[in-house]
């Protein structure tokens, strides 16, 4: 509370013969700003500390910028776009970012240490800003991490993608290394935010946050329940975790087949012939609304009885009836038919093999031809055997 | 009427408006041989074949052993045999196979058959080629094994088509035995034939055919009696006497005409042979011959056809 | 006056075919023929079971192959040779069977036996059929051993049944021509003419038919085919003029019984072939089915050519 009133007395001592021309109205002169005022530094880093330069409706000019109060041994550079600098000049109402590069050795004896900036310009424009670095002991690295949507719910083929929020709470740059523990032969694969490439590690800077995403793919025969993730973020000894659930419910699964097995059957031209399909349901869930449907040669009829199921439970199995009769032009021989289920998001086929068979009554009437002949012969037998 | 084994009423045979066989009536008697006589194309081969059912009659009524050749021909010919004109053999087989094919169409039971076939064969006097190919025999022989086929077959009825025709005398004497040989035993013959004085020797009776029609039948006594006149004919060959003076006034004496120089044909209607001897010897006249003509059927054929001719 | 005749017409049949049956086997006319046929079947088969042999061919009716592969070498296929082989044996079967009977004067005197024309003409021709068959199954046996022999697999059953079909086909396409030549038999009292005039048939049909089928078609095809119904009519009508000819006749039902993946006879129309699965073969009933028209018309066909031989025999004089 001390530091930030004598921040403000610093403030406001330039504004006695400077008045801002914009915002704030009213607010005028030159500025020095900086986040944290008063920081902690360890001894042998590096300590970098943004100020802004700014302009409040004054003339521009150029600003000579100098440290005061550097303790020896110390050493601190002023750099503004990563060169140093010795002034800067910030247009009317505009800001000129530069750092304070600090280096603490490492014999550096824990205390506080005041510093001044100063910015003067060659007319009565200055501005000085203190700073006070307390040579501390290591302030620990902090991660967080959160999820909005911890727990996911979805059938074993599905995606359960997760959006995680890391958190770097600690004062820098951080390479966070994501790792996630689940259930055996659960894969897990971490991707950006909104990228596709899978990481293993996200480099965060201090104070930030960003997002991940955590995709988990349960096995296909994965029985229905709960299944709890540990999602692990480390980084230089800082960790978090948190726990992501995924809530995997049933899934239905369809098998077309006939109670032999046989794919294959008879029909005669022009008449209906009826086989026997077998649904069969080999997942967990139960499939809603299944619908018959299949594709035969042209001119082909194909029916079906029922053409709609409402429901195959688990392991339960329905009989349907498929009606096809071949067209009256067919020629006989063997055809594809594929028959169809199609369930809510499932569906199974199966090629039938159909042989199409010609009526016996063309026989019957070649047998007729010969009959008529062989009248012929019985009539010249009768007419004429008369030696 | 027990007796007759073929009996035919109003027989009619036409080819188109043609009457080929113009409603006749015959009856054949069981055991007597009856020749069909008359030139080619008179119908005695179209009779036959309806006898046999082998062609259609177009009107009247047959009757053979007691069988309709038309409605019962297998009845018929399996009692009939036939001999066709010019009878014809399967050229490549053997006298005994030609047999046997005929004697497995009569449905002879199989162990009669060699028999069978033997005897036949003997009686012809073909035993001693029974094996030989039938491509070697003689036109002869082939009509013999024609004659054999009817014994084997053991026919009530044999029916000949023309079996002399073609042969040499020699042959021909040995057929007409072999004839003989069948109405001994008990077989009614039928025979047809244009040459008339072989058959005259065999036949009891004869039927002449003429244009379809039966002219004459009966023996041949009673045609010639029919034809050339009732009487006994009679040559005289005599020298140095009047024979037609001389036998003028002999009771039954018809006529009497000189055939040529010393020679005499008389006609009488009785028998004056011992009345005319007499009177040419008491004449002083030397008597040669004095024969009995047998009326032959080539007269009366010849004489019956010129009438026919004369009346047409 | 029709009246009815007693006696059954069969009456003896079995001597009269038992006699020609044998006449036929022993008559040199018949080691000819035979001659003919193994020669002419030969190189067919010969080349087809060497090709056969070298190419492993995923079809599995390897055996029917013998008899219907077109070798280059020879550029015809076994059946191919009997199409025209058959009527030559059964002409030359046929041709005499009545009239030479009538030449050696025999015919009245078998007349005169106990039976009736009705079964000297059938005995004949059953003893000529019988004839063929012999000679035929002999031939397919030969094929089928030479198969064996060579191939070193033996054939499935279906193949068999199928050969078998294809050899029942075969005798009745004999009797088709068997009884036409018989029938000239009838016509003709000299031999010559009428074997002639039954070779003049078999030449029409093999050489002139196929010529006469097309200028026939191209008068009765409409002028403009507008659709593919148009063309498949044109197509059915032409094949229909050809089926005239018994060869055809043979030939289909040989391809339908002999090559199993044969669907139709006919025009195919494109919708008709859609989902059809190519090559797959039919089964054996529906091969057998899909010939019946053409088995059953070689077999009608037969009785009818027959008829009328023994018509125009019944109406003939015996009397030579």
């Amino acid at each position: 509370m001390r530091r930030l009133l004598a921040l403000l007395v610093l403030l406001v001592l330039p504004l006695a013969g400077a008045h801002a021309q914009g915002d704030p109205p009213g607010v005028k002169g030159l500025f020095l700003l900086t986040d944290y005022p008063s920081q902690t530094v360890r001894a042998g880093e590096v300590t970098t500390i943004r100020v802004k330069v700014n302009n409040a409706g004054l003339v521009p000019e150029p600003l000579a910028l100098s440290l005061q109060g550097v303790p020896t041994g110390w050493k601190a550079d002023i750099l503004g776009g990563g060169q140093p600098v010795a002034a800067v000049m910030a247009g009317v109402n505009q800001d000129v970012t530069v750092q304070i590069r600090v280096e603490v050795p490492k014999d550096a004896k824990p205390g506080s240490q005041n510093l001044v900036l100063n910015a003067k310009g060659q007319t009565l424009q200055q501005a000085s800003l203190p700073l006070t670095l307390t040579v501390g002991t290591e302030t620990p690295a902090k991660l967080s991490l959160k999820s909005r949507l911890p727990s996911l719910r979805g059938t074993p083929r599905s995606a359960f993608e997760y959006t995680l929020t890391v958190g770097n709470d600690s004062g820098k740059d951080l390479t966070v290394a994501l790792s996630a523990q689940g259930p055996a032969n659960f894969q897990n694969t971490f991707t950006e935010g909104f990228g596709s490439n899978e990481i293993s590690s996200i480099p965060i800077e201090a104070g930030q946050t960003k997002d991940i995403k955590l995709k988990v793919t349960p096995p296909r025969d994965v029985k229905a329940g709960d299944y709890p993730v540990l999602v692990k973020v480390a980084a230089e000894g800082a960790t978090a975790e948190m726990r992501v659930t995924l809530q995997v419910s049933g899934q239905g699964k369809l098998a077309l087949s006939t109670k032999d097995g046989r794919l294959s059957g008879e029909a005669e031209i022009g008449k209906a012939s009826t086989y026997t399909l077998i649904l069969n349901n080999d997942g967990t869930a139960p499939v809603e609304e299944v619908e018959m449907s299949g594709t035969v040669p042209a001119n082909w009829k194909v029916e079906f009885n029922p053409k709609t199921i409402p429901s195959i439970a688990p392991n339960d199995k329905k009989e349907v009836q498929v009606a096809v009769t071949p067209a009256d032009k067919a020629i006989a021989g063997d055809y594809v038919a594929s028959f169809r289920a199609n369930g809510r998001g499932e569906q199974a086929s199966a090629d039938f093999r159909i042989t199409v068979t010609t009526s016996t009554l063309w026989g019957i009437v070649g047998v007729g031809v010969i009959a008529v002949a062989l009248l012929v012969l019985l009539g010249a037998v009768m007419r004429f055997g008369r030696r | 009427m027990a007796d007759n084994v073929i009996e035919v009423r109003g027989l009619l045979k036409l080819y188109g408006a043609q009457r080929a066989v113009n409603a006749i009536d015959l009856d054949i008697r069981r055991g007597e041989i009856f020749g069909l006589l008359g030139p080619n194309g008179a119908g005695k081969t179209t009779t036959i074949l309806m006898l046999l059912g082998l062609t259609e009659t177009s009107g009247g009524t047959v009757n053979v052993l007691g069988f309709d050749p038309v409605r019962q021909p297998l009845e018929v010919k399996r009692r009939v045999g036939y001999l066709p004109d010019a009878v014809g053999f399967y050229d490549h087989l053997t006298a005994r196979e030609n047999l046997v094919y005929t004697a497995r169409l009569l449905d002879i039971p199989r162990r009669q058959i060699d028999g069978r076939i033997l005897e036949a064969l003997k009686s012809v006097k073909l035993d001693d080629v029974i094996d030989k190919r039938v491509s070697t025999f003689s036109r002869g022989m082939r009509q013999r094994l024609g004659i054999a086929e009817i014994v084997m077959k053991q026919a009530e009825v044999a029916i000949l088509d023309e079996p002399t025709s073609g042969l040499d005398p020699h042959a021909t004497f040995e057929l007409l035995e072999m004839i003989r040989g069948l109405k001994k035993s008990g077989v009614a013959v039928l025979l047809s034939s244009h040459l008339l004085d072989r058959v005259q020797s065999v036949c009891d009776r004869v039927a002449l055919f003429n244009k379809g029609n039966v002219a004459l039948m009966g023996t041949v006594v009673e045609l010639a009696n029919q034809v050339l006149g009732a009487g006994h004919p009679l040559q005289v060959e005599a020298s140095g006497v009047d024979v037609a003076a001389t036998l003028n006034g002999i009771v039954g004496v018809q006529t009497v005409r000189q055939e040529s120089d010393g020679s005499w044909r008389i006609v009488a209607d009785r028998d004056v042979r011992a009345a005319v001897a007499q009177r040419i010897v008491s004449a002083g006249g030397a008597l040669t011959r004095l024969a009995d003509l047998q009326p032959s059927l080539e007269e009366v054929y010849t004489r019956y056809f010129q009438e026919a001719r004369h009346a047409a | 006056m029709p009246r009815s005749r007693e006696g059954s017409p069969f009456t003896g049949l079995g001597p009269v075919f038992l006699k020609e049956f044998a006449d036929h086997l022993s008559s040199a006319r018949m080691m000819v023929l035979m001659l003919f046929v193994i020669v002419f079947g030969a190189f067919p088969v010969a080349t087809s079971l060497q090709t056969l042999r070298t190419v492993v061919d995923p079809n599995s009716f390897i055996f029917l192959r013998i008899f219907t592969l077109e070798s280059e070498q020879v550029g015809i296929s076994f059946t191919a040779a009997l199409n025209f082989i058959i009527p030559l044996m059964a002409i030359g079967l046929g041709f005499d069977a009545v009239n030479s009977e009538f030449n050696r004067r025999t015919l009245s005197r078998v007349l005169s036996q106990p039976i009736y024309r009705d079964a000297l003409l059938l005995g004949k021709f059953l003893g000529g059929l019988a004839t063929l068959a012999v000679a035929l199954v002999a031939l397919w046996l030969i094929v089928l051993g030479a198969g064996l022999l060579l191939l070193g697999v033996p054939p499935r059953g279906v193949e068999v049944a199928r050969g078998l079909s294809f050899l029942v086909v075969a005798i009745a396409y004999g009797g088709v021509w068997l009884a036409i030549a018989m029938l000239f038999s009838v016509i003709f009292r000299s031999t010559a003419t009428s074997a002639l005039c039954a070779l003049g048939v078999w030449l029409f049909f093999f050489i002139l038919w196929p010529l006469l089928a097309g200028a026939l078609l191209v008068g009765l095809a409409p002028s403009e085919i507008r659709s593919m119904d148009d063309y498949a009519a044109v197509q059915s009508m032409g094949l229909g003029l050809m089926r005239l000819s018994p060869g055809t006749l043979f030939s289909e039902a040989v391809l339908g019984l002999l090559s199993p993946e044969t669907r139709t006879l006919g025009p195919m129309l494109p919708s008709q072939m859609r989902g059809a699965i190519m090559g797959a073969p039919l089964p054996f009933d529906q091969s057998v089915l899909l010939i019946w028209p053409q088995v059953t018309g070689l077999i009608a066909g037969m009785i009818v050519v027959f008829a009328a031989a023994y018509v125009i025999f019944q109406r003939e004089e015996v009397r030579a």
